[in-house]
């Protein structure tokens, strides 16, 4: 996989304090894992964060703090059985994709895990017909604020023109699309905040498989495009 | 630098024979900073010590996991307040990338070894943080330590948001560029 688009610098860094929704979280994890480069400056942001908790004015823990909480290990320590200790979670395996084409080998984890039981690669996803060509599937995400949906996309279909209220970001999965950025693989990331315009074009043989995350709903510019709004629910 | 070192010989400690002494140094080291992190998100001080309380119990329950040539003692101690942070605050976990994946994608072409151990490392980026001008260093902090948005981080200083991304992009630039002057 050779990543051209990453997220911005402060996307990365809300990611590593801590303080996005979850929808965007969820995208950034998933780039992670495929993207080494994102791994190693959010672990940069996190030396940060730890640089912030080393110089904060501290606050004094209340009188035997330290006497309770060792009370409470103690505890734990004496029924403790060496064989349960914490092992990895047994994950769901993705199977799927195959590795020729232009689609990330399998989904990763952080993904899958939003997604439901069933669904073992990308072709299992229940999705729900939009517009001509163009599919999608909502994710649920706990929190209210943002929006994460899967979209597939037929080739040569065009996303209508449209901008953005607040903070979009898509993640490519399968196939490519080109717009007024650049043109985007799998495993980039289009990282877009709310000055920029445009009109993405699944622009290969191959249909797009994007996943979109937002934190305010798209607006389109046309007739046509504020007709399909109501359909996109975003 | 030796500080740092320490925090980590202590979490390692911890994991190995169960060292009481060492939990109760970085105890005294860790909890009151954590309870001040707690305390910016939470507004409320009980609930701050009992979140700085469980922080440290997860430290010990989880000091096996530290890894000490990948993190320092605070970033680790830092994503576990985080995490934390976010399970009690907004009633879900922290979406992380699974190092056991199949699916990922490993360095096939790592940066030369690094000069400076994460400890070092670590100890450049506060120096660091410490030199920048008070306008940048509220930004960062505010970043870290609150749960607001960098329009809402404008809205409490009222400036601009541009005048915060800038800032931000400023205070980034010379912790790394300070980073690159010392390696
Ligand atoms: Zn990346
Ligand atoms: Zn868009």
């Amino acid at each position: 996989m050779n990543i051209k688009h990453h997220p911005t610098d402060q996307t990365l860094m809300d990611y590593a304090s801590g303080t996005m929704s979850q929808a965007m979280e969820l995208l950034v994890a998933t780039h992670m894992t495929v993207c080494p480069h994102c791994r190693d400056k959010v672990a940069e942001f996190e030396t940060m964060g730890g640089a912030v908790l080393e110089n904060v004015t501290r606050m004094e823990m209340a009188d035997h703090s330290l006497d309770h909480v060792m009370a409470m290990l103690e505890r734990e320590t004496a029924n403790e059985n060496p064989a349960v200790q914490e092992l990895p979670m047994t994950r769901r395996i993705a199977v799927g994709e195959s590795i020729t084409g232009s689609a990330m080998p399998s989904i990763p984890t952080p993904l899958v895990k939003f997604l439901p039981d069933n669904v073992l690669s990308l072709e299992d996803v229940p999705w729900k017909t939009l517009a001509p060509g163009v599919k999608h599937f909502q994710l649920k995400s706990v929190e209210s604020k943002g929006t994460v949906r899967l979209m597939k996309i037929a080739p040569g279909v065009s996303i209508p023109d449209h901008g953005h209220h607040g903070h979009e970001m898509t993640l490519l999965l399968k196939g490519s699309y080109i717009d007024d950025i650049g043109r985007f693989r799998a495993g980039d990331v289009a990282d877009l905040d709310d000055d920029v315009d445009h009109q993405p074009i699944a622009d290969t043989a191959e249909e797009c498989i994007c996943l979109i995350a937002t934190d305010a709903p798209m607006k389109f510019s046309g007739f046509l495009p504020k007709l399909l709004q109501p359909f996109f629910g975003i | 630098p030796a500080e740092a070192k320490k925090c980590a010989d202590w979490i390692v400690s911890v994991a190995a024979i169960r060292d009481r002494e060492a939990f109760a140094r970085l105890f005294a080291h860790f909890a009151p900073r954590v309870k001040a992190y707690m305390f910016r998100f939470g507004g409320n001080s009980e609930t701050a010590e009992e979140l700085a309380q469980e922080a440290m119990m997860q430290v010990w329950r989880k000091a096996h996991l530290f890894d000490p040539s990948k993190a320092a003692a605070s970033t680790w101690i830092f994503t576990i307040a985080r995490n934390l942070r976010i399970d009690r605050f907004r009633q879900r976990k922290h979406i992380e990338v699974d190092d056991s994946d199949t699916a990922l994608i490993v360095d096939t072409d790592p940066l030369a070894d690094e000069v400076v151990s994460r400890d070092e490392h670590a100890v450049l980026v506060k120096a660091a943080m410490e030199e920048l001008p008070t306008d940048q260093k509220i930004v960062v902090e505010l970043s870290f330590f609150e749960d607001c948005s960098h329009s809402e981080i404008a809205e409490r200083l009222d400036i601009p948001l541009g005048t915060v991304k800038s800032r931000l992009r400023l205070a980034l630039g010379k912790m790394r560029g300070g980073l690159e002057d010392l390696a």
